[in-house]
């Protein structure tokens, strides 16, 4: 199969005038996971809605697991898993039921529902709680239990749409661990999420939508430098020793800034190599130093620059 | 959740080699399994039961001793609640279809509905399951009512068992092809507010001005001009027909080919706008 899990190839969704999605194309190989990156509004969900068949793009193709989101839904259905930004649970039954339910729907004997929605339980620390209904869990319960839900059919992709908005920290961290293994097993993931240490830990490829456009894509690394800056930043021991420091380095091409309060000096550096022309500035002139390190550009800085910036003229 | 997932995987591939045939349920399956969920809702929920009998309660309450004995004289039916007894099944039938919406309603707000969505499943088989369970339901209230009424009220039509048996049958053909308009109107409007308001507007008058509850000689003049062309009249009157032995007349007829045309109309708007996005 030549196709990967996921392919989109310029999609457009128009909610009448308003675009919500202008010419997006992306792919996903297998195992892969895509960090969908985006403010409210910049059309994150409406693309999960698109793959996830709920709704059809206005022009363009998208293909999930090789097949057609329109004209393929029940196939694609098949291998799909969702969890969006609300547990899509039944709150009425109990989580073993939730399960059940999911099982028997997707074709599973009695016995088979029985036994896959008791592993799930068993997989997502639920199994205590299998008996009560749903509407009596906790936020993290009930996306745990979404998540289970939609991993009941072994999915070959699935898609999680900001799965750990309203969480507690150690939920959130337990949801990553899932994740990881998902991925461990062969599965592709979309993820959409607001939270960039969770695209960071997570995503292997990152795409920033703006108002319904990619506006930049490629590994975290890659956008890091791409829009990022490195900092060189040394530790004085004397902090005497200031306006020399500032001087040495500006005489080695550097813009050094003094950071009174931790007692530093940092400068914008362009490369590794840069930070042996610190080392060796600082050295010439005698400054001791009791600490020195290379600030990496975070993915906030690359959020901020992209999404913000291209956000503007728009709005 | 430290485990990994790989473990469960293929301990589950020894025991249950069809996991890979997990692309979807039959149809027959998807509307049993999803009858089976929505009647869980009503038996795990008591109150929804014991309320949607009360109302038909008071009302069978109400009528029979408001009006039994001043409407005795224009009815030929030997006791009011004779009289009274197939229009309450009839209406309170009309009544548990428009609660039908209603809950469909709450169904598209409870999360669940979005994941069928995302299933390789058929949007009509959910809104069949969901007719389906309410019929059950209505049918079972309908058997409470009709044993109250003979209990309390001493109800016992001409029609015998055969012709109450008859009359509840067409009580719930009708109440079966409004349950598909009220789900079609639920899957378009979307809001429980007004669909309330939709359903308490058509009911309403329907209801009264109709032969329902007293003759329609008894109505003033223009009343039982709107009466006789009140769907509900038809209904209504076969109902009679048929319980209390009265010669079974076109009305029958027209009443299920009326149900029938309803029920398609229904359903095709019902699965239409079931489709549309959330």
């Amino acid at each position: 199969m030549a196709r990967p899990p996921i392919e989109v190839e310029h999609v457009t969704k128009d909610f009448g005038k308003f675009k919500a999605l202008d010419d997006v194309s992306l792919r996903v190989p297998q195992g892969n996971v895509l960090g969908l990156l985006g403010h409210n509004g910049a059309g994150k969900t409406t693309l999960v809605n698109i793959l996830s068949t709920l709704a059809p793009p206005t022009a363009g193709t998208a293909h999930v697991a090789g097949y057609d989101v329109v004209r393929q839904r029940r196939q694609v259905c098949a291998r799909i898993g969702l969890t969006g930004q609300f547990a899509a649970v039944d709150e009425q039954l109990s989580g073993l039921d939730n399960l059940v339910l999911i099982a028997r729907l997707l074709g599973a004997s009695k016995r088979a529902a029985k036994q896959r929605a008791e592993e799930l339980l068993t997989l997502f620390e639920l199994t205590e709680a299998a008996k009560r209904p749903a509407r009596t869990y906790s936020g993290g319960m009930r996306r745990r239990l979404d998540l289970a839900a939609s991993l009941v059919g072994h999915p070959d992709v699935i898609f999680l749409d900001e799965p750990t908005t309203g969480l507690d920290p150690t939920s959130r961290m337990g949801l990553w661990r899932i994740v990881e293994n998902l991925v461990d097993d062969g599965t592709t993931v979309l993820l959409t999420t607001q939270y960039l240490d969770e695209a960071d830990r997570l995503a292997d490829s990152i795409t920033v939508l703006s108002s319904g456009k990619v506006v930049a894509s490629g590994t975290a690394e890659e956008l890091k430098a791409e829009v990022g800056q490195r900092t060189a930043t040394a530790t004085l021991t004397d902090a005497a020793d200031s306006a020399r420091a500032l001087e040495a380095l500006g005489r080695a091409g550097l813009s050094p800034v003094h950071d009174e309060q931790r007692n530093a000096i940092t400068t914008p550096v362009n490369a590794s190599h840069e930070l042996a022309v610190v080392v060796r500035a600082l050295d010439e002139a005698g400054i001791e130093v009791s600490g020195l390190g290379l600030g990496e550009p975070t993915l906030d800085d690359v959020y901020l620059t992209l999404a913000h910036h291209s956000a503007e003229p728009a709005a | 959740m430290t485990s990994t997932l790989t473990a469960p995987r293929t301990g589950e591939q020894e025991s249950t080699p069809d996991r890979s045939n997990w692309h979807g349920a039959g149809v027959w399956t998807q509307i049993v399994v999803l009858t089976g969920r929505s009647l869980r809702a009503v038996l795990k929920d008591p109150r929804i039961v014991v309320f949607s009998l009360l109302q038909p309660l008071i009302m069978l309450t109400l009528f029979s001793q408001v009006f039994g004995k001043a409407l005795l004289s224009s009815i030929q039916t030997g006791s009011y609640i004779n009289y009274l007894m197939p229009a309450i099944l009839v209406t309170t039938g009309i009544g548990a279809s428009l609660q039908s919406g209603v809950g469909l309603i709450t169904d598209m707000k409870n999360g669940v509905l979005g994941r069928f969505r995302s299933l390789p499943i058929r949007m009509g088989s959910v809104l069949l399951a969901r007719s389906l369970a309410d019929l059950f339901r209505t049918a079972v209230q309908l058997l409470i009512l009709l044993g109250a009424a003979a209990v309390l009220f001493g109800f016992s039509p001409q029609g015998g068992f055969l012709g109450t048996f008859s009359a509840w049958l067409l009580a719930l053909l009708v109440s079966w092809s409004l349950t598909w308009v009220f789900l079609a109107i639920a899957s378009w409007v979307r809001k429980e507010e007004v669909m309330q308001s939709v359903g308490f507007l058509a009911m309403f008058p329907l209801m009264f001005a109709s032969s329902a509850f007293v003759p329609l000689k008894a109505l003033p003049d223009w009343l039982s001009i709107v009466a006789r062309i009140n769907p509900l009249t038809y209904a209504v009157d076969a109902s009679r027909d048929l319980s209390l032995a009265m010669p079974v007349g076109t009305g029958v007829f027209s009443a299920v080919g009326t149900s029938a045309v309803l029920l398609l109309v229904g359903a095709f708007f019902a699965v239409k706008g079931f489709r549309r996005p959330l």
